[in-house]
């Protein structure tokens, strides 16, 4: 299987001198499930904003689909955050506009200004956004205002917005994070869908280890900024567990 | 260390200095205006630097106590030496600005019987000159409305520039960020009043003048409380919304307009409600309108003309400011 994101001695030092990622090298396959492990304060969220220069990183080389994403600008760019969908922990959907709405502006890489003004007027891109709520369940939803959804629905019409962008890559930071536990499976399961049925890759990072077990197919786990471990799921027990976690960690369980 | 404690002696000093070249200052204008003894404004600055050094040097100065702490804080204040200066400052500046203000008691309960005019006239307004003035108030209120509504777009535009958040972190675009806020500011700072003085010398005394003044004005301070809603937006959509691909200008219309929209329309209802008030003062100095006709009628003496009108600009700003509640009210639910 081929390379899709490769990263070599990847750093980045935060303007207020934070050195948040220290020697990052990681190469991920086409179609794997990869979870990211680490404390609060590790780097998981820097590591993955890098990956489609949502921040600048200080130094190193970060490849994705064979692109350069360090020197990429402008329709560079464009093209290549379009191809990578992102979930986030807060949901960060625009709150008082529609479902319909928010999963249309998915496709804002890949049309003009004035397509994008005139959205719902294109009837064939709202019937591929309507197709992508009515994979997460929530067609008949596509006209409320996304303020009265709940949490677990909202992180749904996150993940129909990533849809409409098509991508080949999805990087989800703290998906479930917000979430209660029943919700935050349903929602894994979803990503794990797309892995599985869409032949995604998908960069997910997480704070449960059972959840990790279940939709893993390989665990990156980070310290202080640096990789501490990387391997099958299953190789964690309790020992790299607290290596990973500090020595008073205990796991939590999540059914 | 060493540094720390030379600053803070340095602030004492200066402190201390302002505190008595003011307290001579005070005495001196006191002392002139009373007795008719002209005594230089020098002695004011050496007599100021004279107590300074000495009390500075003394340790038990205003300054010293602010800005060098010492270690015997728990006398009561009314036994310090600065607890004293301080009662004495106040009570100074008490009188000279009684005397500034030429504060009369005994003029205002005894000639009630001038202002029975104006009293007379706003209790019998002249009812004959009402489509006249009512003319005049549409003036006015065109003028605000029209004033507001030049200002909504440029102040819209604008403050997505002067908002730091959208800004990007270089040299241009921090230098256009501080120019508009610096500019912003600026403008707002110079009273309407003033504006209208400007444009009625340069489009000639008239409403033209009046709305263009309220425009400039509007401008400004729409600037600055519109791109304080930008700064306060929530980035996570933002971010989102760039993550998809989208243009710098796909994201301001689809993750930075839908936040703001209802508080910038509550802020535009908002500064036309202030507009149509100020829209009667700017007639005043120029602007036209009903400010402008109240000027004259003033002027000629007419207290019964002068009644009515200040019974239509009190009902406009009443209705106005009922109105512009209510759909404030109505902008924040949404
Ligand atoms: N915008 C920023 N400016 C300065 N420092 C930052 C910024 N964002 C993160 N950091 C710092 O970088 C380090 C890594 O933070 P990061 O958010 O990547 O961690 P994380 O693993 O995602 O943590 P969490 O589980 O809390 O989300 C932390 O020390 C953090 O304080
Ligand atoms: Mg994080």
């Amino acid at each position: 299987m081929k390379n899709i994101i490769e990263i070599k001695n990847l750093h980045k030092v935060y303007a207020r001198g934070t050195h948040a990622l220290k020697g990052i090298n990681l190469n991920v396959k086409e179609g794997e499930f990869c979870i990211l492990l680490g404390l609060s304060g590790s780097g998981k969220s820097t590591l993955l904003r890098c990956m489609n220069k949502l921040i600048d990183s200080t130094s190193g080389e970060i490849r994705i689909c064979d692109e350069d994403v360090v020197s990429a600008l402008g329709n560079n760019l464009r093209r290549i955050r379009r191809q990578i969908g992102m979930i986030f922990q807060q949901f960060n959907l625009i709150k008082n506009l529609s479902a319909l709405t928010n999963v249309l502006t998915g496709k804002l890489g890949y049309v003009s200004l004035g397509h994008s003004i005139m959205f719902t007027q294109h009837k064939d891109d709202v019937n591929i956004a309507r197709d992508n709520l009515k994979r997460v369940g929530l067609l008949d939803f596509a006209n409320k205002k996304v303020k009265n959804l709940s949490g677990g629905q909202q992180q749904r019409v996150a993940i129909a917005r990533a849809l409409m962008q098509n991508p080949k890559l999805i990087l989800a930071d703290e998906p479930v994070a917000s979430l209660d536990p029943a919700t935050a499976d349903s929602v894994m399961k979803y990503l794990g869908e797309l892995n599985k049925k869409d032949n995604m890759t998908v960069i997910c990072s997480l704070h449960f280890l059972s959840l990790a077990r279940k939709y893993g197919t390989r665990v990156v786990a980070l310290k202080d900024g640096e990789i501490v471990f990387e391997g099958s799921p299953k190789e964690i027990d309790e020992k790299k567990f607290q290596e990973i976690y500090g020595e008073d960690a205990e796991e939590v369980e999540i059914k | 260390m060493k540094n720390n404690k030379i600053k803070s002696i340095i602030q004492a000093f200066f402190t201390d200095l302002l505190f008595w070249i003011y307290l001579w200052g005070c005495f001196l204008y006191l002392i002139n205006s009373w007795f008719e003894i002209n005594l230089k404004t020098s002695f004011v600055i050496i007599a100021g630097l004279i107590f300074t050094i000495f009390f500075l040097t003394a340790g038990i100065s205003l300054g010293r106590k602010i800005f060098v702490p010492t270690k015997f804080t728990n006398i009561r204040w009314n036994k310090t030496f600065w607890g004293w200066s301080i009662i004495v400052v106040l009570a100074v500046t008490f009188i000279v600005g009684w005397k500034l203000v030429e504060v009369n008691p005994y003029k205002f309960f005894t000639q009630f019987k001038n202002a029975g005019g104006i009293m007379s006239g706003i209790f019998n307004p002249n009812l004959d000159i009402l489509i006249m003035s009512l003319t005049a108030l549409a003036e006015t209120i065109y003028l605000a409305l029209l004033a507001t509504l030049f200002a909504i777009p440029i102040a819209f535009v604008l403050s997505f520039f002067a908002a730091r958040n959208l800004m990007p972190k270089t040299i241009l675009g921090n230098a256009v960020y501080v120019i508009i806020r610096s500019i912003a500011t600026l403008f707002r700072s110079i009273e309407a009043i003033v504006w209208a003085i400007i444009f009625s010398v340069w489009v000639g005394i008239g409403p033209f003048a009046g709305m263009l003044a309220l425009m400039v004005h509007s401008i400004a301070s729409l600037t600055k409380l519109y791109s304080e809603q930008i700064e306060n937006i929530d980035t996570g959509p933002v971010e989102a919304i760039k993550a998809t691909g989208a243009t710098t200008l796909q994201v301001w219309i689809f993750a930075v307009i839908p936040q703001i929209i209802s508080p910038y329309l509550a802020f535009t209802i908002y500064r036309w409600d202030i507009n149509v008030r100020m829209a009667t003062i700017v007639g005043f100095v120029g602007g036209g309108g009903i400010g402008l006709m109240l000027l004259q009628q003033q002027q000629l003496l007419r207290w019964h003309n002068v009644g009515l009108i200040i019974w239509l600009i009190a009902a406009v700003v009443w209705i106005m400011d009922m109105t512009s509640a209510k759909v404030r009210e109505k902008l924040v639910e949404m």
